[in-house]
């Protein structure tokens, strides 16, 4: 009783496996057993093997002319019984070229490395290698503030070692080229903002206010918030990246060893640079965002005298220093989460991207909670 | 047009270089079969370029390379992948990916070009690790590795789907003296043990000495090949200046 078969595409490799008497089985392959051919014998021989009970197995590869890693992988799992768990298994005839490679498989390195998964981490444990990695978050923060403030506080005795035209790079990079991003949310955000009031107050005859609305919601709100937004999306991911990179590539271990301290080399410089941009992009921002709602008003046949006065019965000059105000704040944290954060870069590849989505959400999340305080604060004043 | 079969890269008039600059210009040579040939050179002369230039990554700005008569620049499709599949590259850092564990890595080509079982990948991958006696868990990631275990590891990744010809750059950058040794002796015995070609850029020259079969010089200023032959004729029979002083280290 014999069977054979043959494995298109292209007389590759042959196989034939036949009964030779109770319980013994001879397999002869012969042709080229590589990583082309190997699969689809794999495949069929597992098949075939596990149909046919047998307690030996001899396997002939004399005929076998060309046999690459893959092909001496089916062999090595064919002669060490893997498919066969009840027989014996000789292998004969295979060439001595062949052989010294098939020394080097060993399915003691593939149990091996089965058992040495690691195992997950139980939710108690995650729980506190979270807390844990919160909790040192929150020192490093502390310490950088420190660091910070002490470097601001030396700032003014020693100017000289503010290297300005650093900061004027920065100013430019960060400020003067977000203008137009930034006029151009701020102007379609009023635009539409105005839109969407002009609909229900018009309602009650009150589409006059729209005026008063935009200004109060641009100067106060939206023109600081939206700005550090922007801010921290467009130039806190770069801080941070170019400080993340820098520590990967060990520019700050560098600084370190040349008794220059990171700090007061590279924080200090994009601290300055974005505490001067921020208020001015607010402001600008404010500008542009009033001046949507007031293209909205105009469309609505509202003449430019009425729609000036309602603003400035509106919004008071203590509107826009609040404003400008918080624009000075939200700079001072963009810059620093953006810095610490690139500073906290850890080794690898992926590192300068986690640490670039790190500064941008802090950096976000910062801005929106301290935008709630000074609300808080407004109200608690004002009583 | 095809190639003698005992040559199994052939390079004619090649040029190369970066827009408007030439590094090398109209250099030809040939790898044989099986042999170990390494590309020499100072820092800057263009090794680094001629290799990228060999293995495709870079298009030559004239002239061919023709990888056992194929042209890795006009090879398309099937075709190209075939011929993708006939070399591995062993890369200056390593070049590990770092998210991947380093069976994950030294599988990748496997996963690439097979479809082999899971368990053969694993076994031929694991086969690879044991050939370049590396002695550390294949389940880690690269940055827990020393530089040495992963240029090995590297290494394994290189030759795991059976490439024909495997190209080393600067094989022991960054390494020390002992552990580019031990380097050295696996790409011997690799090469002895196999019908493997290697192309090696280096300037180590314990290196040239302990592997090549035959090297090129490349130099900067002329843009060409300067030397073509065996290290140990070069170093003492070259009468260039410029040849002796490489081979010998001596002031020219």
């Amino acid at each position: 009783m014999s069977s054979e078969k043959t494995i298109p595409p292209g007389p590759q490799v042959h196989f034939e496996l036949r009964k030779a008497g109770e319980g013994r089985l001879v397999l002869v392959l012969s042709g080229q057993l590589n990583a082309d051919s190997a699969p689809r014998l794999w495949q069929e021989l597992k098949q075939k093997l596990a149909a046919t009970p047998a307690t030996t197995l001899e396997i002939d590869a004399a005929g076998l002319t060309h046999c690459d890693s893959a092909g001496l992988a089916l062999l090595y799992f064919l002669s060490t019984g893997q498919m066969t768990p009840n027989a014996q298994v000789t292998l004969s005839g295979l060439k001595p070229e062949f052989q010294k490679e098939l020394q080097s498989f060993s399915i003691k390195d593939y149990q091996d490395l089965q058992s040495q998964q690691p195992a997950k981490p139980s939710v108690a444990e995650e729980t506190g290698m979270a807390i844990m990695g919160m909790a040192g978050d929150l020192k490093e923060m502390a310490v950088f503030i420190g660091q910070v403030a002490s470097a601001l506080v030396a700032m003014p005795f020693h100017p000289r070692q503010v290297r300005w035209s650093e900061v004027l790079r920065i100013f430019e990079i960060a400020g003067v080229n977000a203008l137009p991003i930034v006029s151009l949310i701020s102007l379609l955000v009023g635009l539409i903002i105005a839109f969407e009031a002009a609909q229900p107050l018009a309602q009650f005859g009150a589409q006059i206010y729209v005026a008063n609305l935009i200004g109060l919601v641009m100067v106060r709100e939206l023109g600081p918030v939206m700005t550090a937004i922007l801010l921290a999306g467009r130039s806190g991911s770069a801080f941070a990246a170019e400080l993340g990179t820098m520590k990967v590539n060990e520019e700050l271990n560098a600084l370190e060893t040349m008794g220059l301290d990171p700090v007061r080399f590279l924080v200090v410089q994009r601290l300055l640079a974005s505490l001067l941009l921020t208020p001015l992009l607010t402001i600008f921002s404010m500008f542009t965002g009033v001046l949507g709602g007031v293209i909205v008003m105009l469309g609505l046949d509202f003449p430019m005298p009425m729609i000036l006065r309602q603003l400035e019965s509106s919004v008071q000059i203590r509107d826009i220093a609040f404003g400008t105000g918080k624009g000075f704040v939200f700079g001072i944290i963009v810059a620093g989460i953006s810095c610490l954060r690139g500073m906290q870069t850890k080794e690898g590849p992926s590192a300068v991207g986690a640490s670039t989505t790190r500064s941008v959400v802090s950096g976000i999340l910062l801005i929106v909670v301290v935008d709630a305080l000074f609300a808080a604060l407004m109200f608690t004043l004002k009583k | 047009m095809s190639a003698p079969p005992d040559i199994i890269i052939s390079v004619h008039n090649l040029t190369v270089g970066y827009a408007d600059q030439v590094v090398l210009q109209r250099i030809n040579f040939e790898v044989r079969r099986g042999e170990v040939f390494a590309i020499l050179g100072t820092s800057g002369s263009g090794k680094s370029t001629l290799l990228k230039n060999l293995i495709g990554l870079y298009t030559p700005m004239a002239g061919e390379v023709l990888i056992e008569g194929r042209d890795i620049v006009t090879a398309e499709g099937d075709d190209r992948l075939r011929l993708l599949r006939s070399f591995g590259v062993l890369y200056q850092s390593g070049a590990l990916f770092g998210s991947m564990t380093i069976l994950e890595n030294v599988r990748l080509p496997l996963d690439a070009f097979t479809r082999l079982p899971e368990l053969a990948k694993d076994l031929v991958a694991l086969s690879k690790l044991r050939l370049v006696d590396l002695k550390v868990s294949p389940a880690r990631l690269p940055a827990e590795l020393s530089g040495g275990m992963q240029k090995r590891a590297a290494l394994a990744r290189a030759i795991v789907a059976d490439p024909v010809i495997l190209f080393l750059d600067e094989p022991s950058a960054g390494l020390d003296p002992i552990t580019s040794a031990g380097l050295d002796a696996l790409f011997k015995e690799l090469s002895r043990n196999s019908d493997i070609t290697l192309v090696v850029v280096t300037h180590e020259l314990p290196s040239i000495y302990a592997i090549a079969d035959r090297v090129i010089l490349l130099d900067a200023e002329r843009k060409t090949i300067v030397a073509e032959g065996n290290p140990y004729y070069l170093r003492d029979h070259a009468t260039d200046p410029l040849v002796r002083h490489f081979f010998r280290r001596e002031a020219i």
